[in-house]
């Protein structure tokens, strides 16, 4: 065979290959939608191994019924909020949306959205009002009306290596002071060190604002209040470690750290003897202690407690968020994702099926009714650690982002604001007094109709 | 002298038209074929150019109508500018990375086009090793670069801290070596901003190559008429090849500012898409982008593009009258030709 035939013969199995693969890969779509229902489109963000989790969720739902079909659109990355709105504004959204960002009010003001009481009647939407938790109904409201249903929370809390603050001969801590006198005896201001006891991440200036009594917005006089004296003072307190420290040790130390997944999570590298994270670090450190007894090798006891407050602050408080659906003005089929809604978040009697969803992705319940289910309770003796961040989510002080528009742009302008305080020791208040006069004049102008 | 008509044929009315209808004859045939293309610039270009003009006067959200706020969004941006917040970082942020990408990427791209174009054993390796780093696509360069630079953990620190020196932040940092009241305050540093100069660096083989190309272009017969005149390697670098180098020199610079104004990816990639530090890595293009797809403010983002776009062609424009001075064309405009 000369070159020339070899060539040619090899181009045409190489497109009839590709060609096969093609057929092949469409063949095996998992969610064909059957002929006899209707289809409910779902976006949602998750990838990696929460993907199957959720197509799971999927997948018996569609089991377990006659009239609809979800059919699932993995959309992971950053910009799932620019496609929604995109779609939405092209004419073609989804029927239903996952998301976890503070849109809700923002959307619903720009009427994106449609409320829960076009799917529901006014009694459901009463039921469920009590069935949510506090956080979970506030994540979904808009001017006192429910326009996301939440399926899941995300609860922040201290983190700490029992051994590590064994060996300074410390107990967890209870209170502020408690936390400062032990970060200090672990890290000596001076030297940079190669472990601290604890640093302030700019980003949870909205939970320790919470925890030292603050709140961000006060929805009486529609003011953002982000420069109140409590919300100053955390800030004032966060920045003590930068004055403490040196602003460029804090911030080449800690930046990153919440994004590092698994075993390079800081508490377990040893880089901190406590750390604010979220309740996704149970299963990740249940994960590598596991692997570390396989081994052998000694493992250290990992704790958490609820984010200790100074002496005029709130106990079980912090900023809080979660996953939660939305369905877009425009949807083909409201009523179907209303129906795949109720059936993952637990309500209308599936809380079987939401404890079941909790318990494979590790998510805290929207609902006490879901928490109390067998399954879930059967994840908490699994999963010790997770009981501090489930009792926490029927906290009222746990606070999510203001339900108002322009909430994204008011949560960064707040963490510019600790961002300045923390890495360029701009003074606490003005920092803030600049960040609030910025929100509030985006709040006039969105009240405005932008 | 009274004129008159020469005899001979007179023109007929064909004769006059059959250019005119050849003419439109041609443009029927080559319509269809540039159809595509000029659909997309219609529609993909000129369109949203003029739409976000018209657009920057307004307030829009892409979900309602615009309404017109004459100009409110202007308004903004001049008072973001003189009070310094986030426009007036990101302009500050962007003229910082431009004013020190584009001078030393030529400084560098010269430099190493000179050395590659010496005859020495291996040129082309030499020449391919240097020109790689420039197609690498520029996420993947800039996750390596995160990786290298990173303040704890990272390669460049690791090396620097072996022979004793100091190790920056780096992408973790605000400080801005550069700046000179940084440099008495005792807080003197590599920051952020000076991490993706660093990084700009790294793709100037693009850059090298269009030099090294005009290198070879330079006469022999200069050279040889420079050295009987006594020139030695630096008089000749100096009277001869940068004189000659002038125009494509004029051409990178005119290129890299308006490539390191619209620089997005790399700083988008290194900040977590904020900015961050503490804003110090807001750029224009990336402040345009938050505030259009973010925050869902069209009007004021449009605002910002139009006024970056005027930056822009501010910058040209005067990089255009300097030339005239130091650029040295030899087919007899610039410096260099008299009378």
């Amino acid at each position: 065979m000369n070159t020339r035939n070899f060539k040619r013969i090899a181009g045409v199995a190489l497109l009839a290959g590709v060609i096969a693969l093609a057929f092949w890969e469409s063949g095996r779509r998992r969610f064909e939608v059957p002929q006899s229902r209707s289809e409910v489109v779902f976006w949602h963000f998750w990838g990696g191994k929460d993907r199957p989790v959720v197509e799971e969720i999927c997948r018996r739902f569609n089991e377990s019924q006659q009239e609809y079909f979800v059919r699932p659109v993995a959309m992971p990355g950053n910009n799932l909020d620019l496609k929604f709105f995109l779609s939405v504004a092209g004419g073609d959204p989804p029927d239903v949306l996952n998301q976890d960002d503070p849109i809700v009010a923002d959307w619903a003001h720009r009427e994106a959205l449609l409320p829960l009481d076009a799917m529901a009647s006014p009694e459901e939407i009463a039921e469920l009002e009590g069935w949510l938790f506090p956080a979970a109904r506030q994540i979904g409201s808009y001017q006192d009306r429910l326009y996301a249903l939440c399926n899941g929370l995300d609860i922040r809390a201290l983190y700490y290596n029992g051994d590590l603050l064994a060996e300074h001969g410390l107990a967890p801590p209870q209170t502020l002071a408690e936390l400062d006198a032990a970060a200090l005896a672990i890290a000596p201001p001076g030297e940079p060190h190669d472990r601290y006891g604890y640093l302030p991440d700019p980003r949870r200036l909205w939970s320790w604002g919470i925890v030292f009594g603050g709140r961000f917005y006060d929805p009486r006089t529609g003011v953002a209040t982000a420069d109140s004296e409590p919300i100053v003072a955390a800030l004032d307190w966060m920045a003590s470690y930068s004055r403490r420290y040196g602003p460029d040790q804090v911030a080449r130390f800690r930046k990153g750290d919440q994004a590092l997944p698994g075993a390079a999570f800081p508490l377990l590298e040893g880089r901190y003897a406590m750390i604010m994270d979220g309740q996704w670090r149970v299963a990740e450190i249940a994960a590598v202690a596991a692997a570390a007894a396989k081994r052998g090798e000694q493992v250290p006891h990992y704790g958490v407690v609820p984010l200790p407050p100074p002496p005029s602050g709130v106990p079980k408080a912090g900023w809080v968020n979660g996953n939660f659906f939305v369905v877009p003005r425009g949807a083909r089929n409201p009523q179907g994702a209303w129906a795949f809604m109720k059936f993952w978040s637990g309500f209308d009697g599936h809380e079987g099926e939401a404890a079941r969803a909790c318990a494979g992705g590790g998510w805290i319940p929207a609902s006490q009714a879901v928490v109390d289910h067998p399954t879930f309770q059967d994840y908490l003796r699994r999963y010790p650690l997770f009981g501090t961040f489930v009792e926490l989510a029927s906290s009222p002080e746990q606070v999510p982002t203001p339900g108002v528009p322009g909430a994204q742009f008011f949560q960064d302008e707040v963490i510019r604001a600790a961002e300045d305080a923390m890495y360029k020791l701009v003074p606490p208040r003005a920092a803030l007094e600049n960040a609030n006069r910025r929100v509030q004049a985006r709040l006039e102008a969105a009240r405005a109709k932008e | 002298m009274i004129r008159t008509a020469k005899p001979g044929p007179q023109p007929t009315s064909v004769n006059i038209s059959s250019p005119t209808r050849r003419r439109g004859k041609e443009l029927l045939t080559v319509l269809p074929f540039i159809a595509p293309w000029l659909l997309g610039f219609l529609t993909l270009v000129v369109y949203p150019f003029v739409a976000s003009l018209v657009w920057s006067f307004d307030r829009y959200d892409m979900l309602s109508p615009p309404e017109y706020v004459g100009t409110a969004n202007y308004e903004r941006l001049a008072d973001e500018l003189v009070t310094g917040q986030r426009f007036g970082q990101a302009v500050w942020n962007t003229a910082y990375f431009a004013l020190l990408s584009v001078p030393l990427s030529i400084v560098l791209g010269v430099g190493l086009a000179v050395m590659l174009s010496w005859q020495v054993r291996g040129q082309a390796v030499y020449r391919t090793i240097l020109f790689l780093p420039s197609v690498v696509p520029i996420v993947a360069s800039s996750i390596l670069w995160l990786w290298l630079l990173d303040p704890q953990a990272g390669l460049v620190n690791y090396l620097l801290s072996l022979v004793g020196l100091p190790t920056p932040g780096w992408f973790n940092s605000t400080a801005e070596a550069a700046w000179p009241p940084g440099w008495f305050s005792g807080q003197w540093g590599f920051g952020s901003k000076d991490a993706l100069v660093l990084m700009s660096l790294w793709g100037v083989g693009n850059f090298m190559i269009i030099y090294l190309a005009a290198i070879g272009d330079i006469p022999l017969s200069l050279y040889e008429a420079a050295e009987l005149d006594g020139a030695g390697p630096l008089r000749r670098f100096w009277h001869v090849t940068l004189p000659m180098l002038s125009p494509v020199i004029f051409f990178n610079l005119v290129m890299g500012l308006i490539h390191a104004i619209q620089a997005f990816t790399q700083v988008y990639i290194v900040s977590e898409g904020q900015g961050a530090p503490a804003g110090s890595t807001l750029m224009l293009s990336l402040y345009v982008f938050l505030s259009a797809f973010k925050y869902l403010q069209m009007g004021y983002a449009s605002a910002i593009a139009w006024t970056m776009f005027l930056l822009v062609v501010a910058a040209t424009w005067a990089l255009f009258r300097t030339s005239r001075r130091w650029v040295y064309y030899q087919t007899g405009r610039g410096i260099g030709v008299r009378g």
